[in-house]
């Protein structure tokens, strides 16, 4: 087993896990717990795979910043809209957002 | 004779953050209280931080640690205050059976699969990554990624932009 293939699992545990979280937890925030760390583990495993192989090492790095940025965009987003939710139906809870009018 | 010790120094390093990791994951997705999960969510990120230290990749480490413990941790924090989810609130109820199977099932699945990937395609690695300048970084950045990195400069806008956007429209409504 090479030392890639190391990190490729742990990225893997990360993806597994937060797929667990987002279909465990019961609050809106607990999923997005979950999603912060498959893309972790994204980020984790771009990189493993740049620089341990031949491949261009900038290539990896870059791969790694982007999915960040991304992370980043996209907590704030769910931020806003975690605020609206929790004023228009008092909580955040994933069970009961059952209509889409407010 | 001290190559040896080094190498045994870093699978040490890989394995401790590694743990870290696996505690921090568990942490994050079973803790009952949501303040907690997050110190779980930090403890992960700042443990794959230390797998990019050890993969010879300082400036994207103290990046993950800048951007995600710092900006996203608190911005999580936020929401989990903000909505006023408290802490032992809204995730202590009891969570029935079924929910942990179809959850365990979910999460399992893909593990397989991509775990016997990982396992049997994998081309042989580097035990020793070398480091990249960050000035290289910053000029592949700017010539043969200008476009990915523009994009995102846009998405980071826009996303901040609706942002701001939506929590006005919470304070009109009110």
């Amino acid at each position: 087993m090479s030392v890639m293939t190391i990190y490729h699992l742990v990225a893997i545990f990360l993806l597994c896990i937060g797929i667990f979280g987002i279909a465990y937890r019961r609050t809106l925030i607990g999923t997005v717990l979950g999603i912060e760390l498959i893309l972790n583990g994204a980020g984790l495993s771009i990189m493993a795979s740049a620089q341990l192989t031949p491949a261009p090492d900038e290539l990896g790095q870059v791969g790694t910043l982007l999915v960040m940025g991304i992370a980043a965009a996209e907590a704030t987003l769910l931020l806003a809209i975690f605020l609206v939710v929790s004023r228009r139906f008092k909580n955040v809870d994933a069970g009961k957002l059952i209509t889409m009018r407010g | 004779m001290e190559n040896l010790e080094y190498e045994r120094l870093a699978w040490a390093v890989l394995f401790g953050h590694i743990a870290i990791i696996v505690v921090g994951g568990f942490m994050t997705v079973l803790s009952q209280s949501l303040v907690r999960a997050l110190v779980g969510l930090i403890m992960t990120l700042l443990g794959v931080a230390g797998l990019f230290f050890l993969m010879a990749a300082p400036f994207i480490a103290l990046m993950q640690i800048l951007i995600y413990v710092g900006a996203v941790s608190v911005l999580i924090f936020f929401a989990i205050m903000l909505t006023s989810a408290w802490p032992g609130g809204d995730e202590s109820g009891k969570i029935s059976f079924r929910r942990i199977i179809f959850a365990g099932l979910a999460a399992v699945s893909p593990a397989i699969f991509l775990g016997m990937a990982a396992i049997h395609t994998a081309p042989p690695s580097f035990l020793v990554p070398h480091e990249t300048e960050v000035s290289t970084l910053g000029r592949f950045f700017l010539e043969d990624f200008i476009l990915p990195f523009e994009l995102i400069s846009l998405l980071l806008t826009v996303a901040m932009a609706g942002a701001v956007v939506l929590a006005f429209e919470m304070r009109r409504k009110k």
